[in-house]
């Protein structure tokens, strides 16, 4: 199997805090995309946007058991080198601003991400 | 019998090098290679491990790069290189029976052996002995990290 090292994923969420089970994977994915020493950037839009507005991804917990919530995932994804990045017009259409947002999230515009899939060397689609 | 210590239930082989930050440990060999590992600790944070994979032999590797990749039902993350080096030789068996790194983090769990190039200079940067007991007590501690331990672990 070819070493993955270096290649370029872009994961795009599309599912948010209504969909808690929607949420956890494609951070999931992206950790071992980074583990495998890829790049890796998750881009939040559409209802993926609301996860990363303040004080909502901790209410997301998939096990009452574990203390891993939905924030937990976000930062454990920054923690290994996930870059996190949110679409300006969808931002705009949940009514946030930058300050809305937990912090080491980027924002982007809609044609930024036209020039990241096209240099991706995949993109995943959520 | 290697030397052990149980603090809080994680097990620190006192013979071995240590990298506390990245839970990994180095077992200098005779023939020059190393053999690197993860820690009882890193077992008990992953939990049950689903799937290892390992680079191949011959990949040059610098110290705090990955030399393998394992995810739990829980986790997923890299196990970071201690040393600067190459690959020598893989565990095998870890890739059909990747939860040989529960039951047996410090033996036959072992990941790679590393053909190192400055083993004195990295060695000199990990703890062994009563030092890695010690670094380990202060963030096992300092953490709250327990070690679970499945029914058939040996060390």
């Amino acid at each position: 199997m070819e070493d993955p090292e270096g290649k370029k994923i872009l994961v795009i969420q599309t599912h948010g805090v209504q969909t808690p089970t929607r949420t956890y994977s494609p951070l999931f994915y992206a950790m071992a995309a980074a583990a495998m020493e890829m790049e890796v950037m998750v881009w939040f839009t559409m209802d993926g946007t609301n996860q990363l507005r303040k004080g909502a991804a901790e209410k997301v917990q998939l096990d009452p058991t574990s203390h891993v919530t939905l924030k937990t995932m976000l930062e454990m994804a920054m923690d290994s080198d996930v870059e996190l990045t949110v679409c300006q017009q969808s931002l705009t259409l949940w009514d946030m601003t930058q300050s809305d947002l937990i912090d080491g999230v980027g924002i982007m515009g809609a044609t930024s991400i036209i020039d990241l899939s096209l240099s991706a060397d995949h993109v995943m689609y959520f | 019998m290697a030397e052990r210590e149980d603090i809080h239930g994680c097990i620190v082989h006192k013979e071995l090098h240590y990298s506390v930050e990245d839970h990994t440990w180095v077992r200098p060999n005779d023939d020059g290679t190393v053999t690197v590992g993860m820690t009882d600790i890193a077992q008990g944070l992953a939990g049950p491990i689903l799937h290892a994979r390992i680079k191949k032999v011959g990949t040059v590797r610098k110290k705090g790069r990955p030399i393998a990749t394992v995810e739990s039902s829980k986790w997923v993350g890299p196990v970071k290189l201690p040393v600067d080096g190459t690959i020598a030789v893989v565990n095998e068996t870890v890739a059909s029976d990747p939860q040989v790194i529960n039951r047996s983090p410090y033996t036959k769990g072992w990941l790679v052996r590393i053909q190192p190039d400055n083993l004195d200079e990295d060695l000199a940067q990990m703890v062994t002995g009563q030092a890695a007991v010690d670094a380990y007590r202060e963030r096992i501690e300092t953490e709250g990290l327990t070690c679970a331990h499945v029914a058939d672990f040996e060390d």
